[in-house]
């Protein structure tokens, strides 16, 4: 049955399905991210912070993937079928962190990049998918301003400062081809499902990126253009499949765990 | 993970020789008062704010906010050599 917003079991626009599942997976991966990097934190509340952020990704994950699976999804295959090329998750989660600036720099572009694509659906008819983005921006301000608050102390140190204009140098280029070329077609946008025209969710990514200047105090280098990776495909939002090792990590082991 | 091995700079990133301290306020409802629900250890304003919000999630607040422990100033206290209380 063709789509209808807010009728469950009705299937879904395919770029739609796209998109929710890009957003879901890059923030099940950041999870993870938060999951294994929780001991670099600087303090007992430093972890609980760092926890935090990690449930809630997963919870966002898990709420789109319950979506999906209210529109003809199988939950459990979504969840834990799925093999590494079949993941979506952002390409600049693909490297782990070489440091804490790195870290703090691939965290806070990744958080930016998705909320900026979930906001397009803040206004969406269907409530359900409406009510994810809103919570998904509602819990992403807290994440962002972590970051902020790093900026400002990684400021301070000219050493930190240095690695975080090098991490964002390689991180930035990658991270702004989650958005796809900055120009062509917007079928999302075209078909009335996004409200707001993806060219304008990217170049606002562009213009939040470049505010971390201010708080940092240091200059950082922005590509406005990049070139896309001749395998990306706009159906992931990535290109290639994620690397074994982070595979390693993020998929489920509870049928090995049981034995 | 992240790779090497894991070096705190105290004065930057704990807020001093010392760290440094916010106390967190609360309250539930707008007919609730503003309590005093904490304190929480943060290098500045911004990451108090965060990790306030994450350590005391045991109620969906409707408003919380953190004051740096060296802005309160005591106007009476009970003991000559009582600090304020923490925790």
């Amino acid at each position: 049955m063709a789509y209808i917003p807010g009728n469950t079991g009705t299937k879904l626009d395919k770029n739609f399905e796209n998109d929710l599942l890009a957003i879901a997976d890059t923030r099940l991966v950041l999870g993870n991210w938060y999951a294994e990097c929780v001991m670099n934190g600087r303090s007992l509340p430093d972890f609980a912070a760092i926890l935090g952020m990690c449930t809630s990704n997963y919870g966002h994950t898990r709420a789109i993937y319950q979506f999906l699976a209210a529109h003809g999804h199988d939950y459990a295959h979504l969840e834990r079928g799925r093999d590494a090329a079949a993941i979506c998750s952002m390409n600049v989660l693909d490297e782990a962190p070489a440091g804490w600036e790195d870290f703090i720099v691939s965290t806070w572009l990744t958080e930016l990049a998705t909320w900026m694509l979930a906001s397009g659906f803040l206004k969406h008819e269907d409530r359900a998918i409406a009510g994810i983005a809103k919570k998904i921006g509602e819990e992403t301000y807290f994440h962002l301003k972590y970051a902020q608050g790093w900026f400002q102390i990684i400021g301070e140190g000219k050493k930190q400062s240095e690695l975080f204009q090098k991490s964002f140098a390689k991180r930035f280029p990658i991270a702004l081809q989650w958005f796809g070329p900055a120009t062509g077609k917007d079928p999302l946008h075209d078909a009335g499902i996004r409200d707001v025209p993806l060219k304008k969710l990217r170049d606002a990514f562009i213009k939040e990126a470049s505010n971390a200047e201010k708080i940092l105090g240091a200059k950082l280098k922005q590509e406005k253009s990049v070139k896309l990776e001749k395998d990306w495909r706009r159906d992931a939002r990535r290109f290639g499949p994620i690397p074994d090792g982070l595979f390693e990590v993020v998929r489920f082991k509870d049928a090995e765990i049981a034995h | 993970m992240v790779k090497g091995k894991k070096k705190i700079d105290q004065k930057r990133e704990r807020g001093g020789k010392q760290p440094k301290y916010y106390e967190v306020f609360a309250r539930k409802d707008s007919a609730s008062e503003l309590s005093h629900v904490g304190s929480v250890e943060a290098p500045n304003d911004q990451l108090a704010q965060v990790r306030a919000w994450y350590i005391y999630d045991q109620h969906k607040w409707r408003e919380m906010c953190v004051v740096p422990l060296d802005s309160i100033i005591t106007v009476t206290e009970e003991g000559k050599s009582a600090k304020i209380k923490m925790g």
